[in-house]
């Protein structure tokens, strides 16, 4: 990458890779010249929009405004997190760590993620991260405030956490090295002070990977895994195989 | 942004009641309005819409984009920074990457590359309700697109229109990556002094 600078054409027309994208949001906050550019050349490539204009059939105001109806939206721009004393200093690793957190491309040509060098194995565990939703992973992981943690899972694989006060949720990837035995699962928690763990979701018999939005993660001071029952249990019956302090 | 603002009230014939703007609608939207969300969506459904089923070019789809867009023009009001730009084109910036996001998907599931002849690249659009502002919209972006050069104007529809990567626009235009890359940026910055020189003429 000789000049950065001249990525700002590509970068504006959404022609760029997701490394691309969070490389060059890193340099846009580094470089005046290149974040005047892209407001204006943002504003014109909008224009391009005036070509395509279209009615949408009736019922798309219906549902949008139903849906509306029952959305929360998102305050204004969060206030920067409040340094607090830790046990141990978390590693903030900023973007350079969420672009390490990359989607990639299977073989098959299907998206998934994966977690640096880590291979997920579990094919259907990759169909479902294709399936959820890509657009809120990708926002979640290029935020300029993301903090990128990770634990390791007893018996093998890691748990990653991306967590981003800005969108208020965070991506929590999982890639164990084998299954529990005995027809039994992995369970996601998320924990908050003086209330019960919360189930993010039971992971099928055999499986040993997921990837998953948790919307509100930036609230929870743990994200954790255990062992169930196959379908998952309400409360965490077992000591946990992986624990993420946030 | 100044120079949309100023070309609407020229070109509105002359309004009863002063026509709602998009950044104002965005501002109430963004205190929990729903009324004013209800404006705002009869302003900009039809540009998001056409954006994204332009990119998509499959309407059954376009339709749930769409609807996931203007959803999340409401969820992230609040998050709108004038300082960088006008309500409009940042409402379009989302719908354009939701789009690409989704088209980019949906190619690498099927994993089938969908090869699309560069004279394609001019889809007729829609003439229902048209507008006059519209039309005059419509016009000047297509003037101001054809005074651009041959390579500039295909690197840059492609991308925005198709939601073609940089490195496939290169493949399909056979020309190197760098050329590419810095066709789309003087491409567009032609297309800006072009379409600011419009307004202001
Ligand atoms: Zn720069």
């Amino acid at each position: 990458m000789t000049d950065i600078h001249t990525l700002a054409g590509a970068y504006v027309l959404d022609a760029v890779d997701d490394i691309e994208r969070a490389s060059f949001d890193r340099h846009l906050r580094e470089c005046a010249a290149c974040r005047t550019e892209v407001d204006e050349l943002q504003e014109t490539a909008a224009r391009l929009a005036d070509a395509t204009w279209s009615v949408p059939p009736p019922r798309l105001r219906e549902n949008v405004l139903a849906e509306v109806a029952r959305t929360r939206q998102l305050p204004p721009v969060a206030a920067p997190p409040v340094a607090s004393p830790r046990r141990r200093a978390p590693r903030r690793w900023l973007l350079s760590a969420a672009a390490s957190v990359v989607v990639a491309a299977a073989a098959a040509g299907t998206a998934v993620y994966v977690v640096q060098d880590q291979r997920v194995r579990d094919e259907r565990a990759i169909a479902e991260a294709a399936r959820s939703s890509e657009a809120r992973v990708r926002e979640i992981l290029a935020a300029p405030d993301v903090q990128v943690r990770e634990a390791a899972v007893t018996g093998g694989g890691r748990v990653t956490v991306a967590s981003s006060r800005l969108h208020d949720a965070g991506v929590v990837v999982m890639a164990a090295d084998s299954a529990p035995g005995g027809g039994q699962v992995y369970q996601l928690w998320t924990i908050r002070a003086g209330s019960d763990p919360k189930s993010e979701g039971a992971l099928r018999v055999g499986q040993t990977a997921t990837l998953s939005v948790v919307e509100g993660l930036p609230g929870a001071s743990d994200v954790a895994v255990t062992v169930e029952p196959a379908g998952g249990s309400l409360q965490p019956t077992t000591t946990p195989v992986a624990q993420v302090p946030l | 942004m100044v120079e949309e603002r100023s070309a609407k009230r020229r070109l509105t014939a002359v309004p009863s009641a002063a026509p709602p703007d998009v950044g104002d609608l965005l501002g109430s939207v963004a205190r929990g309005d729903e009324d004013a969300f209800g404006k705002l969506y009869d302003l900009v459904a039809p540009r998001v819409f056409g954006l994204v089923r332009r990119v998509l070019r499959d309407p059954a789809q376009a339709e749930e984009v769409a609807q996931e867009v203007l959803v999340e023009v409401w969820r992230m009001a609040a998050r709108f920074d004038p300082a960088r730009g006008s309500a409009s084109s940042w409402i379009l910036t989302i719908a354009h990457r939701r789009a690409v996001d989704r088209v980019r998907s949906e190619q690498a599931a099927t994993s089938r590359s969908i090869v699309v002849g560069v004279a394609a690249v001019e889809t007729p659009y829609d003439a229902v309700a048209d507008e006059v502002q519209g039309r005059l919209e419509r016009q000047q972006v297509r003037r101001c697109l054809e005074d651009l050069t041959e390579l500039q104007k295909q690197a840059v529809t492609l991308a925005y229109y198709q939601g073609h990567s940089y490195p496939r626009v290169a493949e399909l235009l056979g020309a190197p990556l760098p050329t590419i890359k810095t066709r789309m940026r003087d491409g567009l910055i032609r297309l800006r002094d072009c379409l600011t020189t419009e307004v202001t003429a």
